[in-house]
């Protein structure tokens, strides 16, 4: 046992720090060290055919269950969570779908034409768009079209675009956290551990709708002085793009407006009807190709496979730090240190995962540390729930503190240098980090006030 | 029609390579792009150069940046690419020119006008030149060499597959301690101008 948990955490280590150096594309990274803990963790290190067959989890795929529970839901946490996996790849159809279409073009442009392209008004109305829209859909697109409308009225408007990128990234890192399928940890823990859209928008999508308003104020009192327009001259609004001239393709448009609005009420009613995320997934992925046409082909391409295998390999090198008792031992020392405390506890796991996920990938993060909350509650005697909310919004929010924390700052931040507006460490964290606190206190102050 | 010529000169700080690339832009009439390349593509694109040419030529900073999906939150990689960039779309343009650094010999390699350079120079006239021109001390000479020489390395082997300074990827490694910045320029000159005379009898 001692030579599988040592083999299980090196391949860890070796993977996270392969991921940090970037020498390789973390796909390669993940999917190798899952091989390596296949072979060397299950194979030489366990000698158990039952690890692999529970850590690779294809059966689960083959059940009712996995696409239709009844009853309260109950998904594996161990090895492979195929339904973040279909879950992701379905989103990404339709929102390839939607970009096709030119749908969020449109939307900014439409906005910002709804409030006379007044400066305030847009940095006000993009960040709530960007929190809405990163709610349902993955933050990368999110900032990708807002960042890129932004730069483009920011140059036309005459004003500095860096203040109201770092808004909109913070608030797409925010909107993720208010729902299951927002943020990637978030889909994880959602269907790891067997809850429903409208638990997290019951919990964190609570927290996060009133950090919002935090944030709101706290961006608008911080950057309004930067906001003010260069030169101060009236711009001819008349000559600026029209939003309809971001529609690439009217009938797609429509098509995609309608199954987007549709994969909204599936996921907000999923717990009512039953249907599982993957299964609103696959669903969506199908319809959008079958309506695609001939674009079909086009919107699979686009798809991004790096990230879903990289998914796959990382759950395959978290089932061996799992099925070693790892992340047991983690929990165990969590609870030491704590000395049964829930509310340290708590603190512990926010401000860690918070730390954590500053500069590395939260999603690899979160992955490992759903089965160290799982051991603790049974262990300490503390509500998952309780542990869950606190873990999501930690690894959710604390992305946003840096500008490598999560993809949404990468996208916002590379967007804005390639219009000439380069953000660096400094500036980045001067700006984002006094938010990033403010939220994770309310979050702290109010999981210790609803749940203790 | 003149054939394209695009001379790229790297080189070793306080070697004088970018007075001998001055010279050769003007001895050839040609644009020189330098820092200079920055307040251009600023101008044409409407940027803030101020924001921009503290991330010019810098290298990287591996552990500080992230990738994803194509998109890098580095500034310094993302300015490096909008240079390459517009150094790729003038030499397409069929545009003649002078290029210090900038991963230039690497980035135009599949232009046939290319005539990659590589000015060196031996430590000594190095310091005394950077005394003169930057009115440093030794010590402060030897220090900002060492430095910009790092930088410029690790910069330049970052973006491109043949390394910093590799003779084999040069047509000419010069060092211009032997025969002095000028001399070195009129060698230079001549040198390619055999090439273009070469060039027009085929």
């Amino acid at each position: 046992m001692i030579t599988a948990q040592v083999l299980a955490v090196l391949i860890f280590v070796a993977m996270f720090l392969l991921i940090i150096t970037e020498k390789i594309e973390r796909q390669y990274v993940t999917l190798g060290c899952g091989l390596l803990t296949l072979l060397l963790v299950f194979g030489i290190g366990l000698h158990s055919m039952s690890a692999v067959i529970e850590t690779l989890n294809v059966r689960n795929i083959f059940t009712l269950d996995f696409w239709y529970q009844a009853g309260e839901s109950s998904e594996s946490s161990s090895g492979i969570n195929w339904a973040t996996i279909i879950f992701i790849a379905g989103m990404m159809v339709m929102v390839e779908g939607m970009a096709r279409a030119g749908f969020f073009r449109w939307l900014c442009m439409r906005i910002a034409k709804l409030v006379h392209y007044q400066t305030v008004p847009i940095f006000i109305t993009f960040m709530i768009m960007s929190f809405v829209l990163a709610m349902f859909i993955d933050s990368i697109t999110v900032i990708l079209f807002l960042a890129a409308v932004t730069v483009e009225l920011a140059r036309l408007l005459e004003f500095n675009p860096v203040p109201m990128i770092l808004a909109e990234i913070f608030c797409a890192n925010l909107g993720g956290s208010a729902t299951m399928c927002g943020d990637p940890p978030n889909i994880i823990i959602g269907t790891s551990l067997g809850y429903s859209f409208a638990d997290f928008v019951l919990n964190t999508g609570l927290i996060a709708g009133i950090s919002l308003i935090a944030v709101l104020l706290f961006f608008y009192f911080a950057f309004r002085k930067e906001l003010k327009t260069g030169s101060g001259k009236q711009v001819d609004i008349s000559k600026l793009p029209d939003p309809k001239s971001a529609i690439t393709d009217k009938t797609g448009f429509i098509i995609s407006t309608v199954i987007f609005l549709c994969a909204v009420v599936l996921l907000v009613t999923h717990a009512m009807t039953g249907l599982t995320v993957a299964f609103i997934g696959l669903f969506i992925a199908l319809v959008t190709l079958i309506t695609s046409g001939k674009h079909a082909v086009e919107v699979l391409k686009k798809v991004d496979y790096k990230t879903l295998l990289f998914f796959i390999g990382l759950f395959v090198v978290v089932g061996g730090l799992e099925q070693t008792g790892i992340l047991e031992l983690v929990a165990g020392f969590i609870g030491k240190v704590s000395g049964g405390n829930a509310m340290l506890m708590i603190a512990i796991i926010i401000w860690i995962s918070a730390l954590a996920s500053a500069f590395i990938d939260n999603i690899p993060f979160a992955a490992t540390m759903i089965p160290v909350i799982k051991t603790l509650a049974a262990a300490q005697g503390i509500p998952l729930e309780t542990l869950a909310w606190a873990l999501s919004m930690g690894t959710d929010i604390g992305g946003s503190a840096t500008p490598i924390g999560a993809s949404a700052n990468v996208v916002g931040t590379s967007v804005a240098a390639k219009a000439g507006h380069p953000i660096g460490w400094g500036e980045y964290c001067k700006k984002v980090v006094p938010a990033t606190l403010l939220v994770l206190l309310i979050s702290t102050v109010m999981i210790f006030v609803r749940y203790l | 029609m003149e054939k394209q010529l695009i001379i790229s000169v790297s080189r070793e700080y306080g070697s004088g390579g970018h007075y001998i690339a001055a010279q050769l832009a003007e001895r050839f009439g040609l644009p020189l792009y330098d820092h200079n390349l920055l307040d251009e593509i600023a101008k044409e694109k409407g940027m803030n150069i101020e924001r921009l040419s503290k991330y010019d030529e810098r290298a990287k900073k591996p552990l500080f940046s992230r990738n994803v999906r194509g998109f890098s939150s580095s500034p310094e990689e993302v300015i490096a690419e909008i240079q390459f960039e517009y150094l790729r779309e003038k030499a397409k343009a069929g545009e003649s020119f002078v290029v210090v650094g900038r991963c230039s010999e690497s980035i135009l390699q599949e232009y046939n006008g290319l005539i990659p350079i590589f000015i060196l120079g031996d430590m000594q006239d190095r310091i005394k030149r950077i005394e003169q021109v930057r009115d440093f001390s030794e010590q402060e000479a030897k220090d900002a060499i060492a430095r910009h020489d790092r930088n410029r390395k690790s910069y330049h082997n970052y973006h491109c597959d043949i390394k910093w300074g590799d003779s084999r990827h040069y047509d000419l490694c010069i060092n211009s301690s032997r025969l002095g910045v000028d001399k070195t320029a009129d060698f230079i000159e001549q040198y390619i101008r055999g090439w273009q005379q070469r060039e027009q009898d085929r």
